[in-house]
């Protein structure tokens, strides 16, 4: 009878006790709190079990959303795997294929585990806000210092931007792989149903308007609400001060869109959304905009370059209702106006947790991606320009080879204004939430622009620390 | 009451056996419960130290605009929980109880849902009520042409249409009631039909009283799933538009998007408090302390 009795609560211990076990890792990751040595410390006992495996290879695992449905996965994996071959048997990445909403999640818990892969995405990309990546990441000291990378890779760092490395460096470190291309933000229009009288650049605001007539623009009202943003911005930007206001608003957020540019900005977008949204633009999500672009339901959609490869042929199923990719053409917005922000963060950072070998790969892609071939195949695939890169004339003819990203390249002028994106000032819940969620208000009218302003401004007040 | 001799002997085991279950609760209940409350207080980016900031956290929650609305929509969810949503499964229930042609079939189809898991649910809701390939749009379309309404991201429709996403969804509630009902014994219908009783006065003196338990059971399950509702509003309409789908779930997820862990634990801590006052007020108003058949 004891004997039953004993058994049967060894069993209910091995139970009950098997699920906090489960747990473990949270005290060892609180007790490591505040400590990046100790988080080293476990990384490196991780890359000491990876060398065991393989004999001089060294190996790191990089989680990333430029992967599945992402457009960005048609050219990085690819990449990836090119270096793997380049390295054969020195080193190796696997990637790790994250959701894009769930990547920043992601991070952030990993970033609290000290278990940080050794290439991180940088801030405004992935969803990773730069609030977070300052408070948490620069203000601990978890970012690698990358000054002494640059010194051992001139051919490198003298492709990167200056305006970038300037924002790059915190406290005298360079914390992030500044920017190598610099990615104007324009619009697609389809010429069967729109046909601008001369570029879109060269357009004012009202003859914009005016040619539009009542054709359809693809604006989104859900997720990000990213192609109504990017036409606002654009719209900001093209009032007097508002380039100003935005870009001075990228270091620390714009928390105030009372500022009359802004407002001016929002009537204009209500007068668009009202006239020319696509059928479907409340509660359009990105893909649904596109779908509207690409079934001629939507003559207009604002987009960057990276949605060229979606109106080349090998694209063809994506179409519907007799769109045609080849009557795609780009543009940038009424006003010169082009959406870019020299003023950023690169793509990548690497954690000061990462053990050695692991940086050691991670900054060995680092230098791979800004390769002139790499960089090249990068420019042909998603568009861009390089600035500081002397482009090879094999890339100058691949380049002409595709019109519609050669059209988008020349769109931009000596005299464009560069205007940076509002999700480059917008603090995280309102870019990513609370902006897109007023929008259906404004479509329907219950709040005017003033109000919509006041509205997200209050909004904004609740999100500040 | 004095303990038995042979309770007595049985102590050690006793203690021993509720171990493992004292251990799982402490761990991944009680700790967590009280870090939420403690954080509450406090002002946290879930990285840095946490520092004391008294009700800091709760002023700010209780002059938020959407924590208002939040706490309406509540309300009128319960509401909406307690007479629409237990009263269809409650109903269901009984017609079940008097095993109609095909009650066996009707009972695993409205199994179904609840084996497909919110989030899908939420998805296919948006397919339902889309404006331009939507089933209910359609349908209405076939006697007003002219109807054209994108339901979750307008006002004041999206209310009703995240409402809809688990209005009609009551098999717990149909399963916990059909449950008791099964457990009537016999005799006592026998004994209703001697003295005269009718179908209704059965119904009504018999089985619903009998039913007290598991109806209340569902009503504090039922609320406490509005209370915690998530997916439901976040993959259709994220709260809006504006704020009137907004609940205590978005409102913490928006403060952990801003890295304030105290301010959206606060809102955790009133998700709790308004589950454990769901409870109580249950609990009192139908007795579910005192058995059926005491």
């Amino acid at each position: 009878m004891k004997k039953r009795k004993l058994l049967s609560l060894a069993l209910a211990l091995v139970l009950g006790l098997s699920l906090p076990g489960c747990a473990n890792n949270t005290p060892k990751a609180e007790s490591e709190k505040g400590s990046a040595a100790a988080g080293e410390t476990e990384a490196e006992k991780e890359g000491a079990e990876k060398k065991e495996t393989s004999e001089g290879l060294k190996e790191m695992k990089l989680p990333t959303f430029l992967a599945g449905e992402n457009v960005g996965a048609k050219f990085f994996l690819p990449q990836v795997e090119r270096f793997n071959k380049k390295y054969e048997g020195k080193y190796k990445i696997t990637v790790e294929e994250v959701v894009q909403d769930s990547y920043a999640e992601k991070i952030k818990q990993l970033a609290t585990q000290k278990k940080l892969p050794a290439l991180v995405h940088s801030p405004g990309s992935g969803g990773i806000d730069a609030q977070w990546f300052k408070q948490v990441i620069l203000d601990n000291d978890l970012a690698y210092d990358l000054t002494d990378f640059a010194k051992e890779t001139p051919e490198l760092s003298e492709l990167w931007l200056p305006e970038s490395k300037e924002y790059c460096t915190y406290n005298g470190k360079l914390v992030v792989s500044p920017m190598l291309v610099i990615r104007p933000i324009g619009m697609f229009y389809n010429e069967d149903l729109y046909k601008p009288e001369k570029a879109l650049g060269e357009l004012s605001y009202e003859e914009f308007v005016s040619s539009l007539g009542d054709k359809k623009i693809a604006f989104m009202t859900s997720e990000n609400a990213w192609t109504s943003a990017l036409m606002l911005s654009a719209l900001v930007g093209n009032e007097e001060g508002g380039a100003k206001l935005l870009q001075d608003s990228v270091k620390d957020k714009l928390w105030d869109y009372t500022e009359e540019p802004f407002v001016k900005g929002v009537e204009k977008l209500q007068t668009l959304l009202q006239k020319n949204a696509s059928a479907n633009t409340l509660g359009a999500a990105y893909a649904d905009a596109a779908n509207a672009f690409m079934s001629n339901k939507a003559a207009v959609i604002p987009n960057g370059s990276w949605m060229v490869s979606e109106f080349n042929e090998e694209s063809k199923d994506k179409w519907s209702n007799d769109f045609k990719g080849s009557s795609v053409h780009a543009g940038i917005y009424p006003g010169n106006i082009a959406l870019a922000n020299p003023a950023g963060y690169g793509d990548f950072w690497i954690p000061a947790t990462a053990s050695d070998d692991e940086k050691e790969v991670a900054k060995a892609f680092l230098a791979f991606r800004g390769s002139q071939e790499e960089l090249e195949a990068y420019l042909l695939a998603e568009g861009g320009t390089a600035p500081r890169l002397k482009y090879s004339e094999d890339f100058l003819n691949k380049l002409k080879e595709n019109p519609l990203l050669y059209e988008y390249n020349q769109s931009v002028n000596d005299d464009t204004k560069y205007v940076p994106i509002l999700g480059d000032v917008f603090p995280a819940s309102i870019g990513d939430q609370e902006f897109g969620k007023l929008l259906p208000k404004l479509i329907d009218g219950s709040l005017s622009p003033e109000e919509f302003c006041k509205e997200l401004t209050k909004k904004a007040e609740e999100a500040k620390q | 009451m004095k303990a038995s001799s042979l309770e007595r002997r049985n102590y050690k085991w006793i203690v021993l056996f509720l171990l493992p279950s004292f251990l799982v609760f402490l761990f991944f209940y009680l700790q967590p419960i009280l870090s939420i409350f403690l954080t509450s207080f406090m002002k946290y980016d879930g990285f840095n130290s946490p520092r004391f900031v008294g009700l800091q956290n709760y002023i700010q929650l209780f002059g938020q605009e959407s924590f208002q609305l939040s706490m309406k929509n509540l309300f009128l969810w319960s509401l909406i929980a307690t007479t629409l949503h237990v009263g269809f499964g409650t109903i269901l229930a009984f017609i079940l109880f008097q095993k109609p042609r095909g009650w066996k079939f009707t009972r695993a189809v409205f199994m179904v849902p609840n084996v497909i898991s919110a989030a899908a649910w939420a998805l296919i809701y948006r397919f339902i009520f889309n404006d331009e390939m939507g089933f209910m749009n359609g349908l209405i379309r076939l006697f007003n042409k002219d109807f054209h309404h994108q339901w979750f991201f307008e006002s004041p429709y999206a209310f009703w249409a995240v409402t809809l996403t688990w209005l009609f969804y009551a098999v717990i509630v149909t399963l916990l009631v059909m449950n008791d009902l099964y457990s009537i014994p016999e005799e006592v219908f026998s004994a209703a039909k001697v003295d005269g009783a009718n179908t209704l006065q059965i119904l009504w003196h018999i089985e619903l009283p009998m039913c007290r338990i598991s109806i209340g059971t569902s009503i504090i399950a039922s609320i406490t799933a509005r209370i915690a509702m998530y997916e439901q509003i976040a993959l259709t309409t994220s709260g809006g538009p504006g704020n009137d789908t907004m609940n205590l779930p978005l409102i913490l997820m928006k403060n952990i998007l801003d890295l304030k862990y105290g301010l959206a634990n606060a809102s955790g801590v009133m998700m709790f408090l308004a589950g454990i006052l769901v409870l109580l007020l249950v609990h009192k108003a139908f007795r579910l302390n005192e058995g059926i058949y005491d």
